[in-house]
C-alpha cells in the first residue's frame, strides 16, 4: 500500500516559484554579462536609490549581502570566513561582509573566480556602490576591500533625519534636495566610467517600472491582513529580492507579481490560508534563519501563520511621485519616503524609532498579531539593535508577546531549532494570556 | 563649593567624578546639555552658554539597565552610556544633542528619546560622506540646530556670541596642542594616562573653565621635577577610550603613550574652524571634513575611477604618519571595543598603512572593562620586547 504523503503545513504560492527561479539567476547573468565584456558592479542593497541608475546604463548588478546567504547555503562561507579572519579582520563583524571579503581575496589570489564559488560566483566588479543607508557595514565592507580590487568605490547618501526633526517640511526639502545633488553627481560619475551618457528617458522608464513593481509587491503584502493570512513569510523571502535587490528585468518581475497577487487576492476571497488551521498570526523580525527555514513548517503544524515580517526587506507605502518630472528627484522622494514612510504615526505614538522599531508596532495592529519570533544576529547589528526596544514596546503597549531566538547569518550552528521549539510551547501560553488582555484593555484583536 | 585644587590633581578631581562641576553649575542656574560623540557642535552650546558635557560611559559600573532595550551584540561602551542614562546619572542634563555618528550610536539616540525624553532632544544626522553636497547638508543640519537651541532657550545666537565661542573653543584647540607638544621631547613630560584624564575632564566643564585649568597644567608639567623615564614610545588608536585602564595597563607595561588618535583626544581636539564669511561653513567643514573619525567614508580624489590602494591609505591615514614623525613613536596600538564596526572594518588598512610607512604595530580587542584587560597585557610585554 502507498503510504499517504503528509500534506506540507505551509501552503506555498504556485507563483512564487517562476519568481525565485528569476531571481536565482542573477549571479549567473552577472557571470555571463562579464565574460561578454559588459561591466558588473557589485551592489549593497541601496533602497532603490541606485539600482534605476545603474540599470539605465545597463550594467550587470551583483549584490554581495545576498551572496553571503547563498554561501551560507551551500557550506562555502566557513572557508571565505576563515580567510577573512586570517587577512586582519575582526570575527565581530558582518559575517556576509567577512564572507565576501575571504571570496575576494581567495579571487585576487588565484585571479579567476574561485571554482568552488556557488552559483557561479560573482564575477570581478568594475565598481563597488556602497549605501549609507541603515548599516555601517554597507560602505566600510566595501572601503575594507581596496586592499583586494582596484575598482573604485562610490557611497550614495541617504540621510537619517529623526522622527521628531522629520516633521519639518523644509527638512524633507532639503533633504531631497541634497539626494538629487548627490545622485546628479552619481551619474556623472558613471557617465565617465563607462564614456558614455545617461540615457534619461530609459532612467525615467526604470524608475517608473520598479516603482510598479513595488507598489504591487506592498499591495500583495497588504492582502496579507486577511484572515486567514493568505501568504506566508517564506513566500515573501523566496520573492522579496524580483523588489529589494531589484534582480531580474522589472518588467519580467512586474508580471511575475501581477500572477502572484491574482492568487493572493484569489486566496483571499475564497479565505483559503498559507497555513490550514490559523491559530497564531505572528510577526518576524528581522533576517531569517536561512539554513532553518524547515522550523516554519513545524511551527505552521502547530497553527501559527506569519503574516508580517522583515521591515527592511519591505517595499514603502505607495506615495504618488508620477508628477515629480525629473527621475532623480522621483527616485530621491520614493527612497527617502520609504525610510521614512512610518514617522509621521511614530511621531504621534511617542515612538522615536521611526523606521525597523515602530513598523512592527504599527503592524502588530493592522496585521492583527498574537505573538513575534526575534531573531537576534551575531554579526548584523543592524538587524538587531531595535529588537529588545520591539519586545519591550509590543508588550507593554498592545499586549503583543515575544520569543526571542538567537542566531547569526552564516555561523548556522548558533540557532537552536530545539530550544526555540520548546520555547515556543511556552510563547503559546503566553499568546493565550495575552490575547485576554488585549480584549480585556479594548484593543480590537 | 569654591575650587580650591589648581591644575592636575584639579584635572584628577574632574575625572573621578566627572559630573560633580556640571551638577554645580546646574544649581547654580546653568543649563547643561548632554553630546554623543564629537559630531554635535558645541560652539553652538557655548554661544548660549550652556555647558556642554560628553556623554561617556563608566568602565567599572555593570550594565545592568541597558540590556532591556540594546542587546549585548552592540559596542559596550554605547551600552554603557544607555545604561548610566536609564539609572538617572545624566538626569541634571537639561537635554542632549545627539549625532548619527555610527548605525548603533544614531539607534541609542532613539532610544535615548524613546525612554527618557529629555525636555530638551536634537539629533544631528552626519552625512556619510565629504562631497560638497554632502558639506551643504551638515551646514543645514547644524543651522536646524541653532534653531532649535534658541528656540528651548529663549535666547538668540548672535554672530558675536558665536564668534566668540568659536574663539573660546579654537583656543581650547589650540592649548590642547601646547599640552600634546609636552609630550614630544623623550621622555614625555606627561603620561599618556594623564592627559587621558585631562581630555574627559576638559569634556566635563565650560570651555572657558577648561582653558584656563589647560594654562595651568601646561606651565605646572613644563616645570616638573619628577621626570618619567625613557621608554618605547607608543601611539595609540582607535575607537573610544574614557578610562584610564587600558592606558595605564600599557604603560605599566613599559610604555610611554606619547600620541593618540582617539575621540577623547587628538581626534577631538586637533582640528579648529576656519574663521568664514558666514561661521556655519566653517564650522560645517570642521565638523564634517575635519574631524577624522572613520565612521565619515573618504576617497584619496573625488570621483576617482580607479583605486590605487596607497594613494588611498595615504589620503585616509596620513595624518597619522605625521604623528609617527613629529611625536616619534616606535610603535602603534591599535585598538577596537568588541563589536564596534566602525573601526574593525578599518584595521587591516590601517595596518597596511603602518606596514608601507614601516611603523610596527599590534592590534588589541577589548569588551570595555577593566577585567579582560589582564590578558591583553602579555600581549603589549611582547610587542614592547619586539620594539626593544
Ligand atoms: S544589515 Fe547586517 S547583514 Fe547587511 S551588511 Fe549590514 S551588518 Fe551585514
Ligand atoms: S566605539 Fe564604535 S560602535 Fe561604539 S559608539 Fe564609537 S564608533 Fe560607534
Amino acid at each position: 500500500m502507498m503510504e499517504q504523503k503528509k500534506k506540507k503545513a505551509i501552503n506555498r504560492l504556485q507563483t512564487m516559484y517562476p519568481l525565485r527561479a528569476n531571481i536565482d539567476k542573477m549571479y549567473e547573468r552577472g557571470v555571463e554579462a562579464s565574460k561578454t565584456g559588459k561591466p558588473t558592479a557589485w551592489c549593497m542593497v541601496n533602497w532603490w536609490e541606485a539600482d534605476p541608475i545603474l540599470k539605465a546604463m545597463d550594467v550587470e548588478v551583483v549584490y554581495p549581502e545576498n551572496y553571503g546567504a547563498v554561501c551560507a547555503a551551500f557550506g562555502t562561507a566557513p572557508a571565505y570566513l576563515d580567510r577573512s579572519d586570517a587577512d586582519g579582520f575582526p570575527t565581530h563583524m558582518c559575517g556576509y561582509a567577512r564572507n565576501c571579503i575571504g571570496y575576494t581575496s581567495r579571487m585576487t589570489e588565484l585571479g579567476q573566480i574561485p571554482p568552488e564559488a556557488p552559483m557561479g560566483g560573482m564575477a570581478k566588479p568594475f565598481l563597488l556602490l556602497c549605501s549609507g543607508a541603515l548599516c555601517d557595514a554597507r560602505y566600510k565592507w566595501f572601503q575594507a576591500l581596496g586592499r583586494y580590487l582596484d575598482a573604485p568605490v562610490w557611497t550614495v547618501e541617504i540621510p537619517h533625519i529623526g522622527v521628531a526633526e522629520s516633521q519639518d517640511p523644509a527638512t524633507r526639502a532639503q533633504v531631497i534636495k541634497f539626494m538629487v545633488k548627490e545622485l546628479g553627481e552619481f551619474v556623472k560619475f558613471m557617465e565617465r566610467m563607462l564614456n558614455k551618457k545617461m540615457d534619461w528617458d530609459k532612467l525615467a522608464e526604470v524608475t517608473d517600472d520598479l516603482i510598479k513593481v513595488n507598489r504591487l509587491w506592498h499591495e500583495i503584502n497588504e492582502l496579507r491582513k486577511a484572515r486567514p493570512c493568505p501568504m506566508h513569510s517564506r513566500d515573501f523571502w523566496s520573492c522579496m529580492n524580483a523588489s529589494l535587490y531589484p534582480a531580474g528585468d522589472p518588467k519580467e518581475s512586474l508580471k511575475l507579481y501581477q500572477d502572484m497577487y491574482t492568487e493572493v487576492k484569489d486566496r483571499v476571497d475564497k479565505k483559503i490560508g498559507a497555513v490550514a488551521n490559523e491559530k497564531y498570526r505572528m510577526l518576524f523580525a528581522e533576517l531569517p534563519p536561512w539554513h532553518d527555514l524547515k522550523i516554519f513548517d513545524e511551527l505552521a503544524d502547530r497553527g501559527w501563520n506569519f503574516v508580517v515580517e522583515s521591515w527592511a526587506y519591505h517595499p514603502a507605502k505607495p506615495i504618488d511621485t508620477t508628477k515629480v518630472s525629473n527621475p532623480l528627484e522621483r527616485i530621491a522622494a520614493e527612497t527617502y519616503h520609504w525610510l521614512t514612510g512610518y514617522f509621521d504615526e511614530a511621531y504621534k505614538a511617542k515612538e522615536y524609532m521611526g523606521y525597523f522599531a515602530y513598523p512592527y508596532l504599527e503592524w502588530a495592529r493592522t496585521y492583527q498579531c498574537d505573538g513575534g519570533l526575534l531573531h537576534p544576529l551575531l554579526t548584523c547589528r543592524t538587524a538587531t539593535n531595535h529588537l529588545m526596544l520591539i519586545q519591550d514596546r509590543l508588550l507593554n503597549k498592545l499586549k503583543v508577546p515575544t520569543l526571542v531566538a538567537e542566531g547569526d547569518i552564516v555561523d548556522l550552528k548558533l540557532f537552536n531549532h530545539a530550544e526555540t521549539m520548546r520555547k515556543a510551547e511556552t510563547l503559546e501560553e503566553m499568546m493565550d494570556h495575552y490575547k485576554q488582555k488585549r480584549r480585556d484593555e479594548g484593543l480590537e484583536w | 563649593m569654591v575650587v580650591n585644587r589648581k591644575g592636575i590633581e584639579r584635572i584628577k578631581e574632574i575625572y573621578q567624578d566627572r559630573a560633580s562641576r556640571a551638577q554645580e553649575l546646574k544649581a547654580g542656574g546653568k543649563q547643561v546639555m548632554g553630546y554623543l560623540c564629537i559630531y554635535p557642535v558645541l560652539e553652538m552650546l557655548t554661544a548660549l552658554d550652556i555647558v556642554p558635557f560628553r556623554i561617556l560611559g563608566q568602565m567599572s559600573e555593570p550594565i545592568t539597565k541597558a540590556d532591556a532595550c540594546l542587546p549585548t551584540i552592540v559596542c559596550p561602551f554605547i551600552r554603557s552610556t544607555l545604561d548610566l542614562g536609564l539609572k538617572g546619572k545624566y538626569d541634571f542634563m537639561d537635554g542632549v544633542v545627539m549625532a548619527h555618528v555610527c548605525d548603533v550610536g544614531e539607534k541609542t539616540s532613539h532610544i535615548w528619546r524613546t525612554y527618557l525624553n529629555p525636555p530638551y532632544y536634537y539629533f544631528l544626522d552626519v552625512p556619510h560622506t565629504t562631497h560638497l553636497a554632502a558639506q551643504e547638508q551638515m551646514k543645514e543640519q547644524i543651522k536646524t540646530l541653532r534653531q532649535t537651541l534658541e528656540d528651548f532657550t529663549g535666547k538668540k545666537i548672535t554672530a558675536a556670541k558665536l564668534k566668540q565661542a568659536i574663539d573660546l573653543h579654537n583656543q581650547q584647540r589650540a592649548l590642547v596642542r601646547e599640552l600634546y607638544d609636552l609630550r614630544k621631547p623623550d621622555p614625555p613630560l606627561i603620561s599618556g594616562a594623564e592627559t587621558l584624564q585631562t581630555m574627559v575632564a576638559l569634556m566635563s566643564i565650560p570651555v572657558a573653565e577648561g582653558n584656563d585649568l589647560l594654562k595651568q597644567v601646561i606651565s605646572e608639567v613644563k616645570q616638573r621635577k619628577n621626570k618619567l623615564s625613557k621608554k618605547p614610545r607608543l601611539l595609540i588608536w582607535g575607537s573610544i577610550i574614557d578610562n584610564v585602564a587600558l592606558v595605564e595597563m600599557i604603560e605599566s607595561a613599559g610604555a610611554n603613550v606619547v600620541m593618540d588618535d582617539i575621540c577623547v583626544g587628538s581626534r577631538a581636539f586637533f582640528p579648529a574652524v576656519a574663521q568664514t564669511d558666514d561661521p556655519l561653513d566653517g564650522l560645517a567643514y570642521r565638523y564634517l571634513v575635519e574631524l577624522k573619525c572613520p565612521r565619515t567614508f573618504r576617497e584619496a580624489t573625488y570621483g576617482e575611477t580607479k583605486k590605487d590602494y596607497i594613494q588611498d591609505l595615504e589620503s585616509r591615514f596620513g595624518y597619522i604618519k605625521e604623528y609617527i614623525r613629529d611625536w616619534n613613536v616606535n610603535g602603534v596600538i591599535l585598538q577596537a571595543v568588541r563589536y564596534c564596526d566602525i573601526h574593525g572594518y578599518e584595521v587591516p588598512a590601517v595596518r597596511d598603512y603602518l606596514d608601507h610607512i614601516g611603523t610596527p604595530h599590534i592590534y588589541l580587542e577589548h569588551d570595555y572593562s577593566e577585567a579582560a584587560l589582564a590578558p591583553l597585557r602579555t600581549r603589549v610585554q611582547a610587542f614592547l620586547e619586539l620594539l626593544g
